[in-house]
């Protein structure tokens, strides 16, 4: 990684930027960061490029409205040059304007249409009342006369009936109430409402929605009450329709207010025609019009954060990149300015040397990204640090196997796994909104080998589904007589590895073939007794020994780093009190566990001392002979141990005092200098660094027309490195004190907690087998133990339950917590002995992250 | 503390949305880039960076000062509609009634709208859409406030609080403005009741916060009650009787008819007298009012400070507002070219 500084063009900047956005292996920085967003110098473009991304937004939500389809581009379109802005602003402005048009037109005749009809349904209404009234002209009309009769007093019947007058409209079905009953209020109960629902859904010209609509007629007398109720109307948004009295107009207008309607929908469909060809000819390039706008808006974005220097007429960037990519990106360089035409200046490309820590960058494929993500999630790596990805690759699913040792489970994880491996491509873009999905699917290939793992391991532990398999056959043959396995007062008996002498003859038998069972447990463990117990032992022995291994690997990898950041004195100071301390107690520890599985056979195996209570006098450097179980192993264990001992007591202090006092001696030493002197030193310290990068360029073959020597970036450096300089001085030492303090505390007590951290390997794998066992115990040897026809139907029954619970508990759920403690595992217990994690990621500037991303709904 | 402990039982998510929201309000580096803008297109790029998002992106070029408050208010509305929808009793209860002062005005608009013989249907789209409800279109109908009761508001929450207002004979201008003060009265003294009633720390809180509209709204009408004919009596009816000032304060503000004497009544308070002293009516002071604002933001954002109570729904509307009308402010003085009073806003944070 390396920070160059870019000199473009004017002209061919952008062309230039266009092709490093292509090839997506450079990281800008802003060199404006004071500057406020609308005060740079391409905000303009960026402005009209919004503009554009509204109108594309407006016809996407057009086209979506129609249900039309959008077509995906096959290709990736170029971003194109800034005049063809112009021609595609102009387009756009078309289209959008030519759409609007059509709309302000469909809503003009919609609204029209929907007032027809609403006056279709209103008349019909109406007249359906009105011929109700003269079919029974003592009933409604009488009602409203005897109401009348009391108010005003003796002016009678149908004939005055008949003047009153009336309002007609219609009201969205949910306001009738309301409406019904203020009218009931304002006007004293002297008005009335008839109402009937139109069947129909009318559609609101606002919202586009179809609502329920309700015709009514109001009758009531006198001038005033039509005043006030004609208010009421208007204050509750009802449309009102004239309805003329004389039911021979009536009829006259409903065949006018048809044939009316009959051409409007001749129009309409004529503009929804013709609104269909506009939206067909847009959606077949609106997808590449959207991409093209965002690569222009993502040009003029990178080109706000660059110095514009005006004396020298040219944009000057600066960006990380890789320094294995530097020939790509000239050339690209050179292309752009190659397709910008007038550019007889080439763009320059100039590396510039920094204090500052570049950004981390890993190459990855999607085989290495899930692993790579799970290591960032921790933290980024600082940069050309250690990435613990590739040892994570392997170690991350073997101690997840681990825990989930079932070879059963291990094959539903990793078929499920393989078909999305395999069918990668089309699951790709599908539920990319599901959050859980995206996780199951980014996380594929890790899950792939977790199960297959997993696969691996049960069969060491010989479980699947909770039951062994016996393929090479047992290396025990149960040999009891009758006599034995009948009597009454034992319930279980003990094969011995050694001859079993036949009571009372002289015959022995041998029960064990000698040979143990080549891969794994043996199955004969299924149905004995002590199965746990002995599980136990070798998965608690495994445990530990996986994870000092592991622990002692972290340990190892942190004297790389510090070879690699040439910090000598770390290695003597940090690393050889750890290793010691790790080796002398931990690795001691191993040592005992081999030896006392190779030296304890069948026979003595009963006497042979307890590993825990060694390790407790080990500490404790005592050496008691009773109980039998704190025996030594070996003879001369007690000086061999002691003197362990010493040697990791010793690394406490060493690796507590060292490293300050380095410090404190380097520190006087700077300060005999002069500072003249320390400015030498630091150039030439400088300069060796220089050549190390070089080296380490050259070693990649690449050469490199590089300026090493430019006076305005040396400026910047010597100002950076007196910066730096006053800084350290001023570090207080209690801080180093406090913080190797910590930092030796951690290791050490570290050490000994982690070991036992490791333990969750076996209790987890215990919990795992214990479960399903339970589960087959539980819910399928129901069905499996009963016998005949009912056994058959009862196993039928029994097994959907018991294959969700498999699936739920003891695959997901079971699954997902030995996977946090597997991560758990490497993020405490591995990666702290090495791994620092302070960097930042490379996030290059390219147009297909930028065109991956999810567009935000809204 | 049983309700401490059951608060977020109910409670605790509109609690949580709200806080959200609130984190969402412009600080106070927003506003000062705000105020460098040139343009109101400027605003809206600057705008986008904000809690706001693309809340302008699909409207159209050139931007109005008027578009942007619709927005405004349409994202406030919407956010707080969503709150109401989230919620439970009593909490529920609680947001409606801060919907009634805004019923209040609308009424009042529509009113005085009517008067000036303005159409309803240009009037119904001013109106405040929190403060809506389906008989307000029908307004119009009533000429006297007895009708107004009767056919109108006798179906909404506001119909208790009318029943003072009945009374009057014509709906003039200034029975118009009594009505308003008067409802308004009843509403702060009903909805202080009903945040006693709730108790707690919300009580705690609101009553703070309702006691000093209180007092603002007995400090305004004095003021502007000055040569408009209102006798005493009639201005003492007026003031909101839950405040700090009752009942000494308001004697003495019923008495006075200058505003020398407001602030002399005003400087027995100590919370009131350090506004009355820092504002002034020459230019370049602050206005009283704008003083009662930060009084008031204040007070909204000391709201925040405290957990398991309503008083930051109220607080978060307030300093919603508050902002709104900043945005407003700015929006203004960069569209009309006026930009030497540009910093006269409000700061939230």
């Amino acid at each position: 990684m390396t920070l160059c500084q870019l000199f473009l063009q004017p002209d061919a900047a952008y062309a230039c930027i266009s092709e490093l956005g292509e090839l997506g292996i450079v990281q800008f920085r802003d060199l404006n960061p004071n500057v406020n967003s609308f005060q740079r110098k391409f905000v303009n473009e960026v402005r009209r490029c919004e503009e554009m991304e509204r109108k594309l937004r407006f016809l996407e939500t057009e086209i979506k409205k129609d249900e039309l389809p959008i077509y995906d581009p096959e290709d990736n379109p170029d971003a194109p040059k800034p005049r063809e802005m112009i021609d595609l602003e102009a387009t756009f402005e078309k289209l959008d304007h030519e759409l609007k048009e059509i709309n302000t037109n469909a809503d003009a005749l919609l609204r029209n249409f929907n007032e027809l009809t609403e006056l279709k349904h209103n008349l019909q209404m109406t007249q359906g009342f009105f011929d109700e009234a003269q079919a029974h002209p003592v009933g409604v009309l009488e009602d409203m006369a005897g109401e009348r009769e009391i108010e005003l007093g003796g002016q009678t019947t149908a004939t005055a009936g008949m003047k009153l007058g009336f309002i007609t409209g219609v009201i969205p079905r949910e306001r009738m109430v309301t409406f019904e009953r203020m009218l009931w209020r304002v006007c004293r109960g002297n008005v009335f409402v008839k109402q009937a629902d139109i069947p129909d859904l009318i559609e609101d010209p606002l919202t586009g929605e179809k609502v329920h609509k309700t015709v009514f007629v109001v009758f009531f007398q006198g001038e005033q009450l039509k005043n006030r109720v004609q208010k009421i109307c208007e204050g509750f948004r009802a449309n009102i329709y004239p309805c003329p009295e004389n039911p021979h107009e009536r009829r006259e207008l409903a065949m006018g207010v048809m044939t009316r309607l009959d051409d409007l929908t001749v129009v309409l469909s004529q503009t929804q025609d013709h609104r269909q060809r506009v939206l067909a000819a847009t959606s077949r390039n609106l997808r590449t019009w959207q991409i093209k706008v965002k690569k222009i808006k993502a040009i003029y974005h990178t080109m706000n954060m660059f110095n514009n220097d005006v004396a020298r007429k040219c944009f000057i960037a600066e960006c990380w990149a890789p320094v294995s990519e530097l020939d790509r990106i000239q050339l690209a360089l050179r292309k752009g300015s190659e397709a910008s035409g007038g550019g007889t200046v080439s763009s320059v490309l100039n590396r510039m040397i920094t204090r500052e820590q570049p950004p981390t960058h890993h190459k990855l494929n999607k085989f290495t990204q899930g692993f790579q993500n799970l290591v960032d999630a921790y933290g980024v790596a600082t940069y050309r640090e250690i990435n613990p990805m590739p040892f994570v690759l392997i170690t991350f699913p073997f101690l997840f196997a681990v825990m989930f040792g079932d070879a059963g489970h291990g094959l539903i994880v990793s078929v499920f796994a393989l078909w999305m491996v395999i069918k990668e491509r089309s699951l790709k873009d599908k539920w990319r909104t599901q959050e859980v999905w995206t996780i199951f699917f980014g996380g594929r290939y890790i899950i792939l080998l977790m199960g297959l793992f997993s696969i691996y391991t049960g069969l060491i532990y010989n479980d699947v589904f909770s039951k062994s398999l016996n393929i090479f056959g047992s290396s025990w043959r149960v040999k009891f007589g009758d006599e034995i396995l009948n009597r009454r007062d034992i319930d279980t008996v003990q094969l011995e590895p050694t001859p079993y002498n036949y009571s009372g003859t002289r015959e022995y038998q041998q029960m064990y073939s000698g040979t143990p069972y080549p891969f794994g447990l043996d199955p004969i463990w299924q149905v004995s007794e002590n199965k746990i117990t002995f599980t136990n032992s070798v998965k608690m022995k495994f445990a530990i020994i996986i994870g000092i291994i592991q622990m002692g690997f972290g340990v190892f990898l942190s004297l790389w780093n510090h070879l690699h950041f040439n910090h000598r004195y770390a290695i003597y100071l940090e690393f050889l009190p750890q290793i010691i301390f790790l080796a002398c107690i931990f690795f001691y520890l191993i040592i005992l566990i081999f030896y006392k599985w190779t030296h304890f056979d069948g026979l003595v195996s009963t006497q042979a001392p307890s590993l825990l209570i060694q390790l407790i006098n080990m500490i404790l450097l005592s050496y008691p002979t009773e109980p039998e179980s704190s025996r030594t192993f070996y003879s001369g264990q007690r000086g061999v141990q002691t003197a362990l001992i010493i040697f990791a007591v010793i690394c406490i202090p060493w690796m507590l005092l060292g490293k300050p006092i380095y410090r404190i001696i380097m520190n006087k030493r700077r300060a005999n200098y002069s500072t003249v002197t320390n400015h030498t030193e630091n150039a030439e310290h400088e300069i060796d660094e220089q050549t190390h990068e070089n080296e380490s360029t050259k070693k990649r073959g690449v050469v490199l027309d590089v300026d090493l020597r430019d006076t305005d970036t040396d400026d910047i450096l010597d100002d950076d490195h007196l910066h730096q300089q006053h800084h350290q001085t001023e570090v207080e030492m209690s801080e180093v004190w406090v913080e190797q303090g910590i930092h030796t505390i951690e290791y050490f007590l570290g050490c000994i907690s982690h070991t036992a951290s490791y333990l969750r390997l076996w209790a987890l794998s215990l919990a795992h087998a214990q479960l399903s066992e339970v589960l087959w115990q539980m819910v399928l040897h129901i069905g499996l133990s009963t016998n005949g026809y009912a056994g058959s139907i009862l196993t039928f029954l029994v097994f959907m339950p018991w294959s969700c619970l498999t699936v739920f508990i003891l695959l997901l759920m079971e699954g997902l917590s030995a996977f946090l403690h597997a991560l758990r595992l490497h993020w405490v217990e591995f990666q702290s002995k090495f791994y620092k994690g302070e960097g930042y990621p490379f996030i290059p500037f390219s147009f297909r992250l930028l065109l991956d991303e999810v567009p935000i709904e809204g | 503390m049983k309700d401490d402990l059951f608060f977020n039982l109910d409670h605790g998510y509109a609690e949580g949305l709200c806080r959200g929201f609130k984190s969402g309000i412009l600080k106070a580096s927003d506003y000062h880039n705000l105020v460098q803008c040139e343009t109101l297109e400027d605003l809206r790029l600057h705008l986008q960076s904000t809690d706001y998002g693309n809340f302008l992106a699909n409207e159209a070029s050139p931007l109005t000062v008027n578009v942007i408050d619709d927005r405004l208010r349409e994202k406030l509305v919407q956010e707080f509609q969503h709150l109401r929808n989230v919620s439970y009793q009593p909490l529920s209860t609680f947001l409606d009634y801060i919907t009634y002062a805004y019923m209040i005005d609308n009424i009042v608009l529509l009113i005085t709208g009517t008067l000036h013989q303005r159409a309803i249907g240009d009037l119904l789209p001013r109106c405040h859409p929190l403060g809506s409800f389906e008989q307000l279109g029908a307004i119009t109908v009533a000429d006297t406030p007895a009708q107004l009761y009767t056919a109108v508001l006798v179906d909404t929450p506001l119909a208790p609080y009318f029943i003072d207002c009945i009374s009057e004979h014509d709906l003039d201008e200034l029975n118009v403005e009594i009505i308003r003060s008067t409802l308004y009265k009843a509403y702060l003294e009903d909805f202080y009741n009903f945040c006693k009633t709730l108790g707690g720390i919300t009580a705690e809180v609101m009553c703070e916060i309702l006691a000093f509209e209180a007092d603002r709204r007995a400090f305004m009408i004095t003021i502007n009650s000055f040569d408009t004919g209102l006798t005493q009596d009639e201005r003492a009816k007026l003031y909101p009787t839950c405040g700090h000032l009752n009942p000494d304060g308001l004697q003495e503000l019923r008495r006075t008819d200058s505003y020398d004497g407001v602030r002399d009544v005003a400087a027995r308070y100590p919370q009131y007298k350090v506004l009355f002293e820092g504002s002034g009516t020459n230019t370049g002071d602050k206005t009283i009012e704008d003083k009662f604002f930060e009084y008031e933001v204040k007070l909204n954002m000391n709201a925040f400070l405290r957990q398991f109570h309503f008083g930051i729904f109220y607080a978060y509307l307030k300093l919603k507002e508050q902002e709104n009308r900043n945005i407003i402010w700015i929006a203004e003085c960069i569209a009309q070219k006026h930009r030497t009073r540009i910093d006269n806003y409000i700061p939230i944070f």
